[in-house]
């Protein structure tokens, strides 16, 4: 599936936007912790724009990217992050465990390892349907310190199962190394399993869109599972708990104006998925600044309708905490 | 009497035990240590004190409590640390089959002196995978002590008696008790096993809270007070063992039990008091036992719906009107 550079980069425009209303929204509304996406745009769209009806999905507590980049209401998105009644999951689930079945969203866990355990199952579930459809783990390279990431992904080679293993490897040596693998070469787990593997630049959202290609291609002719190795650039304000912008509210302009682009937070600048992705459309032709700058506001837009539905949703009623446990005949 | 925070007080029972005994470890160090509470001088020191000892694993909880477990059976005396309670999910079997047989299952041959602790409770926002308060499962697993520290004093002099202890224990502290502040005995203080503290002195009625639930519990008690209404507050500080006699000497008194427990209440450790209590002190009780405890649902993430859910003194003063007009 061809997809149109605009098309991507105005997605990745609505994720950024929503993940920045989040931080607005907390600090407004005092909210706990919520585990953002910045940084992590051209792979969430590039990638989940490719999936159709019948995939299935497997995320994680670093969700919303993936739910606006899939194409799930963000204002919906925003009422479950604030626990409204009008929210995804009518609140139960809030920022960690958002869902959407309509869209392929099969679970939302932040147990680590969770995403890649169940994907498994869904791809058992679709081989035994003959369905042509892929089930998609996304999940960090923390997940795979767990047992259940080896266990998974040995049985997924071993039935040939459907599955698109999706590691958004957002580790940096040092300070915000969040995998401990004896290996630096992540792809070496499943390579030894006998998965096909491949890594990409997580930052262009055109290498993704080939690299996911090639891989659904494969899973969607039944040769088995594949793993994607996504590195990402990791957003200098993911290690907090309570976000701020920490990099400043994101301005597209910055792409080009060498004078914005040479602030405090010029290094973000130069690797941000965003502005790296705006600056090489503009470079090739394929988009103007004003179309760069328009794309940006219709986002905006979008998200500022979200927030104004979100805030005007209501919480659930108390008694609904004592019900839906349990599936009633 | 110095006086420092729950978290501190912990983090004091470690350095005590890791001074005390070379085999002594710290198996997830860093989120136990930083932002705790600790000067920062502090815990750069304790972590060059112990550079070997203290230590941050990978996120792998099954294959750490095996480490833990068969360490202690080859002589260390390990500590482990998983953060949030569901995370020792991942870790089920290490625990419930491995650790808890160790010493039955060889003919009392070997033992696995371990301590496993994690942060449990409803903390605000946990939604479904980090609101769980485990207690009861662990305390239904035979072969595992557990301890359930409700102020500063008892968290150093627990954690501490669960290092020497040669049983593998768990404890499990309630993730809002880490700010609470108390006085706590100077030195290497230890409380032992099986001793429940009498929180509150009272003649009206029986309330045997945990962990969180004792605060709660002496709110509770504290607005009955102005009604005339004197409730004995209970705090079994262990569940493995339990210390059955306290409690039921203190029925006899009042003649009525209400049991405090955040966790769920079915199977619930509320339960299990409640039952001792009736088949021990059936004969003083003047009203049905009450309990309070989580309903049966996994907690919602939406404010509203976790507080309908939460165990809190304002239901803990109902139970006990009830159980008075009873």
């Amino acid at each position: 599936m061809a997809l149109s550079p605009r098309d991507v980069l105005a997605r990745m425009l609505l994720m950024r936007r929503f993940e920045e209303m989040v931080i607005t929204l907390a600090r407004a509304h005092k909210l706990g912790r919520q585990h953002l996406a910045i940084g992590n745009e051209a792979l969430g769209a590039a990638a989940l724009m490719q999936l159709t009806l019948g995939d299935l999905i497997y995320t994680t507590h670093r969700n919303h990217g993936h739910m606006i980049a899939r194409g799930v209401d963000p204002g919906k998105a925003l009422a479950e992050i604030l626990g409204r009644a009008g929210g995804l999951n009518g609140g139960k689930g809030g920022t960690w465990h958002m869902t959407d079945p309509s869209l392929g969203f099969q679970s939302t866990s932040a147990m680590v390892g969770g995403s890649i355990g169940l994907s498994v199952g869904g791809g058992f579930a679709l081989k035994h349907k003959k369905a042509n459809n892929v089930a998609v783990a996304l999940f960090g390279d923390g997940a795979l310190d767990e047992g259940i990431a080896y266990e998974a992904l040995n049985i997924a080679s071993l039935y040939a199962l459907p599955v698109l293993f999706l590691c958004e490897d957002n580790s940096k040596e040092g300070e915000a190394q969040t995998s401990r693998l004896a290996t630096k070469e992540l792809v070496a787990v499943p390579k030894a399993l006998k998965i096909p593997c491949a890594s990409v630049d997580g930052g262009d959202p055109e290498a993704v869109a080939l690299a996911v290609e090639t891989a659904l291609a494969h899973v969607r002719l039944g040769a088995g599972p594949y793993f994607l190795e996504a590195q990402l650039v990791r957003w200098p304000g993911s290690h907090q708990i309570v976000h701020e912008f920490t990099t400043g509210v994101t301005d597209v302009t910055a792409a080009w104006d060498d004078a914005k682009a040479s602030n405090e937070h010029a290094e973000w600048q130069r690797t941000d998925p965003i502005l790296r992705t705006a600056r090489t459309l503009i470079a090739r032709g394929t988009l103007t600044r004003e179309d760069v700058v328009a794309l940006d506001n219709e986002a905006a837009v979008i998200i500022a309708k979200a927030r104004a539905y979100a805030e005007a949703s209501p919480y659930p009623k108390p008694e609904a905490a004592l019900t839906g446990a349990f599936v009633q005949a | 009497m110095p006086q420092k925070s729950f978290a501190v007080a912990m983090i004091d029972a470690l350095a005590h035990s890791l001074k005390s005994d070379p085999n002594v470890v710290v198996i997830g160090a860093h989120s136990l240590l930083s932002d705790r509470g600790l000067k920062p001088e502090d815990e750069r020191a304790l972590w060059d004190a112990f550079p070997d000892r203290l230590i941050d694993p990978p996120t792998s909880e099954g294959v750490c409590t095996s480490l833990v477990t068969g360490a202690a059976m080859a002589g260390m005396r390990p500590f482990l640390n998983y953060g949030t309670a569901t995370f020792a999910y991942e870790a089920f079997n290490q625990i419930m089959s491995e650790a808890a047989n160790v010493h039955s299952m060889s003919g009392g041959q070997l033992r696995a002196p371990l301590t496993l602790h994690m942060f449990a409770g409803i903390r605000g926002g946990g939604a479904g995978q980090h609101s769980s308060s485990p207690q009861a499962m662990y305390a239904n697993s035979a072969g595992l002590e557990l301890v359930l520290p409700a102020c500063p004093a008892d968290a150093q002099g627990l954690l501490r008696s669960a290092i020497k202890s040669d049983n593998p224990t768990v404890i499990i502290t309630h993730t809002k008790l880490l700010a609470m502040t108390g006085d706590v005995p100077d030195g290497d203080h230890t409380v032992p096993f099986g001793q429940a503290r009498i929180a509150r002195a009272g003649r009206d009625v029986t309330i045997v809270a945990t962990s969180l639930m004792v605060r709660e519990a002496l709110k509770a008690a504290e607005a009955l007070a102005k009604d005339g209404i004197e409730a004995e507050v209970i705090d079994p500080r262990t569940i493995v063992p339990l210390d059955v006699e306290t409690i039921c000497a203190s029925v006899r008194k009042t003649g009525r039990l209400v049991t405090v427990d955040e966790g769920n209440a079915l199977c619930s450790i509320g339960s299990e008091i409640s039952a001792q209590v009736a088949e021990h002190a059936f004969d003083a009780l003047k009203a049905p036992i009450m309990r309070v405890a989580r309903p049966p649902v996994p907690i919602a993430f939406s404010p509203p719906l976790e507080a309908h859910v939460t165990p809190n003194a304002d239901k803990v003063v109902a139970a006990v009107r009830k159980s008075i007009k009873a």
